[in-house]
């Protein structure tokens, strides 16, 4: 059985997701039940058993997705201590660092622990390994997120405008003002090209601790004037229910055959969709016994079934694109 | 002398905001979509 904590836009897309792939005993916890029940109403039927459940029957999953907001610290502790592995979503710097230290916890209780398991991070780590592949060695890696998944996810989008920005430069991680350093970076259509800047986003980090052997890495988010004028205060405006289309872009660098390459490649989609089929994927891997090693991973990472994740995951609809020079 | 400073002001301004305009509007580069263009990756296992 999977449990899916948080019926909002990301964990609906999981459920979506999870029955696409036969998964036939899901359960679903949202504070709000009535959200958690129309979310079984509405994909209920066909092979898949979608159940309601209140917070302590999550115990007796074999893996539980996090879909609400951060921090997703204290309940993924919480299921771990009952041997139930655990997949977040988290795109909180701080809540993915905490997540990180519970690995000793979930190996302890023969439990698995993906942390950033969403579009950014999540989606960024796994296309940097499928790009580094084809790279005799790499060194650079530069993620750029457009756009935003739900409510949560617009607020964390907001707050990684205002705070610090971190990166890995040249064996040292270097802390920027967020909303900093400007660069157009083009998208696939329909998104196109946009203005990203430094935000604190937890991508490096976590890509980082998947590829040891990067000399640098950065991550950034498009945004609007008003976007970093009004980042510094409070929203005004409450979030929409969901984001328009998003896109993702990972551009690493390397050798190969002695020669300098920069390759890049993307995803055009919405955030929420493309976090919610990664974080299905991964759960799907775990309840599958595609993850072997106990302990908390990140996408990416040589320990994950990369390959076969990225083939799940095109398989539920998401188009990988990558950038051909004329 | 009021004036003389007002019309220099909006003289300044009306420069800056064309050349402005210029850079802008010229700097709205297309340059990269001449350079290349997004293929879709198709995933061999799928096949």
């Amino acid at each position: 059985m999977i449990g899916i904590v948080g019926a909002g836009v990301v964990g609906s897309r999981v459920a979506e997701t999870l029955r696409l792939f036969s998964q036939q005993q899901i359960c679903v916890y949202d504070i709000e039940q009535i959200v958690s029940q129309r979310l079984a109403g509405r994909l209920s039927g066909g092979k898949s058993q979608i159940g309601v459940v209140d917070r302590n029957s999550m115990k007796s999953a074999k893996v539980v997705v996090l879909c609400g907001p951060s921090p997703h610290f204290l309940i993924a502790k919480e299921l771990l201590n009952a041997s139930v592995s655990v997949v977040s979503t988290s795109d909180d710097i701080a809540d993915c660092l905490n997540l990180l230290t519970l690995s000793q916890l979930a190996a302890e209780n023969n439990a698995k622990l993906i942390v950033g398991a969403a579009s950014s991070p999540g989606m960024s780590g796994l296309l940097v390994r499928q790009l580094a592949e084809s790279f005799d060695s790499i060194d650079e890696v530069h993620v750029a997120l457009h756009g935003t998944g739900g409510p949560a996810c617009a607020r964390q989008h907001h707050r990684a405008l205002s705070g610090q920005s971190i990166g890995w430069h040249d064996g040292e991680w270097l802390r920027r003002p967020a909303g900093s350093g400007r660069e157009l970076c083009w998208f696939p259509e329909p998104v196109g090209a946009y203005d990203c800047y430094r935000g604190e986003l937890p991508d490096p980090l976590l890509i980082k601790r998947a590829f040891p052997e990067l000399e640098r890495v950065t991550g950034r988010v498009t945004a609007t004037r008003r976007d970093r004028i009004f980042s510094r205060v409070p929203m005004m405006i409450p979030p929409q229910a969901e984001g328009g289309m998003g896109g993702l872009r990972v551009e690493v660098r390397g050798m190969k055959s002695g020669a300098r390459l920069v390759d890049v490649i993307a995803v055009a989609e919405r955030v929420g969709q493309v976090a919610g089929v990664v974080a299905a994927s991964t759960a799907h891997a775990i309840d599958t016994n595609k993850i072997g090693e106990h302990g908390a991973h990140v996408l990416g990472d040589e320990s994950m079934p990369n390959s076969w994740l990225i083939t799940q995951i095109c398989s539920a609809g998401i188009n990988l694109h990558s950038f051909v020079r004329a | 002398m009021a004036v003389k400073f007002i019309r220099r002001v909006l003289l300044a301004v009306s420069v800056a905001g064309a050349v402005a305009g210029v850079i802008r509007f010229k700097g709205k580069g297309v340059g990269a979509i001449k350079q290349g263009g997004w293929r879709k990756v198709t995933d061999s296992k799928q096949n």
